[in-house]
């Protein structure tokens, strides 16, 4: 009998061998005129205080600063699993909007779920499913 | 076949309750490596470390020091079975580990994701940590129990830092009878994602005679 490959479906385990980040894209969007955009585009403000830094702190993530007028300023972030998250930061300050970039960084694209079991494994179980009819035999 | 592996697998079993009422007389003394013949399990003494920052440290608990003189005598054959149990546990396709972190232990195996019910501080996404707190190392046929910890120079296993992320946002509606008023409690929990890298089993002489030889001093 020849001895053929397996044809298998590789599974992503991000972390085993290299860790990507998965946040790829970060959108800054701000209003010139709207008091509600003050702590993104203002002097001594996020856009140019802060973002520099976020950005060279994260040279994987390609930062896009844009002005959308008559909306309320907004963080857009884009991941490698083609999700987006929208933060609104409208009316808040600098430190408050970091949170937010930093926010964004830290997650994976997914959806927000309820864990039940901690581990979740693609592994079968190591010591196999019992079997009665293995192991210390039950003397009566 | 089969019935050569399930006697291999009932014998040592046999060997294991001896072992264990063996243990049990000899608890006074748990300070050493004491190892009983043909068993499958190996007791360690406890060795404690910081898990991730220099600021966490868990306090030393250790059990009353005693010196009986069997175990001495006993110290060269024990290093020597330690060391083939453990090159057997070793040589065995796939390995678990148990592992406490902050006090909450997890059964894992390397490629695990695992989602921790709490934030982990100072660690940025992309970290690898080391694990060292681990009360079990198993494979199928041999498992390797801690007292409580298992000496952390005789596995490497490590974890990089996935994610940051939380549950959805859960509101629950509080209310009295004949009342009208209701009160509402949030909750969004932050938890953090941790992937395990790799077991490494080390087996080597020189790491298990130094966890082996650290105690027979103490």
């Amino acid at each position: 009998m020849p001895v053929s490959a397996l044809r298998a479906v590789s599974k992503s385990q991000n972390g085993v061998g290299a860790f990507i980040l998965q946040c790829k894209r970060m959108e800054f969007n701000f209003c010139d005129w709207a008091g509600s955009s003050k702590g993104m585009r203002h002097d001594r403000s996020f856009l140019k205080h802060s973002l520099s830094q976020f950005a060279r702190q994260n040279p994987q993530i390609e930062i896009i600063v844009a002005p959308r007028p008559n909306k309320i300023p907004i963080i857009r972030g884009t991941y490698i699993n083609g999700r987006e998250k929208v933060i609104p930061v409208d009316g808040l300050e600098i430190q408050q909007i970091l949170q937010k970039a930093q926010l964004l960084r830290n997650s994976s694209g997914t959806k927000l779920k309820r864990i039940t079991r901690p581990v979740i494994s693609l592994n079968e179980s190591v010591r196999g499913i019992f079997s009665p009819f293995h192991g210390k035999k039950h003397v009566i | 076949m089969l019935l050569l592996r399930t006697i291999q697998r009932s014998l040592p079993r046999l060997q294991a309750t001896d072992t264990r009422s063996f243990l049990k007389t000899l608890s006074c003394a748990t300070s050493r490596f004491s190892l009983p013949t043909l068993s499958r399990t190996i007791a360690t003494t406890p060795h404690f470390h910081t898990l991730l920052t220099p600021a966490e440290t868990s306090p030393p608990t250790s059990p009353p020091p005693k010196t009986p003189p069997t175990a001495q005598s006993n110290a060269a054959p024990t290093l020597h079975e330690s060391l083939t149990l453990l090159t057997a546990l070793k040589a065995q396709p796939s390995k678990y580990i148990t592992v406490k972190i902050h006090g909450f232990s997890f059964l894992l195996t390397p490629g695990d994701k695992v989602v921790l019910p709490f934030l982990l501080k100072d660690v940025k996404v992309g970290d690898i940590l080391r694990l060292t707190h681990a009360t079990t190392l198993g494979s199928r046929d041999y498992t390797m129990k801690g007292n409580p910890y298992i000496d952390e120079r005789l596995f490497e296993c490590r974890a990089t830092f996935l994610e940051e992320t939380s549950e959805p946002l859960r509101k629950k509606e509080k209310k009295k009878r004949r009342t009208r008023r209701i009160k509402t409690v949030k909750s969004k929990h932050r938890y953090s994602v941790l992937r395990i890298k790799e077991l490494i089993i080390i087996d080597v002489p020189p790491a298990v005679a130094a966890a082996t030889g650290n105690n027979t001093t103490t």
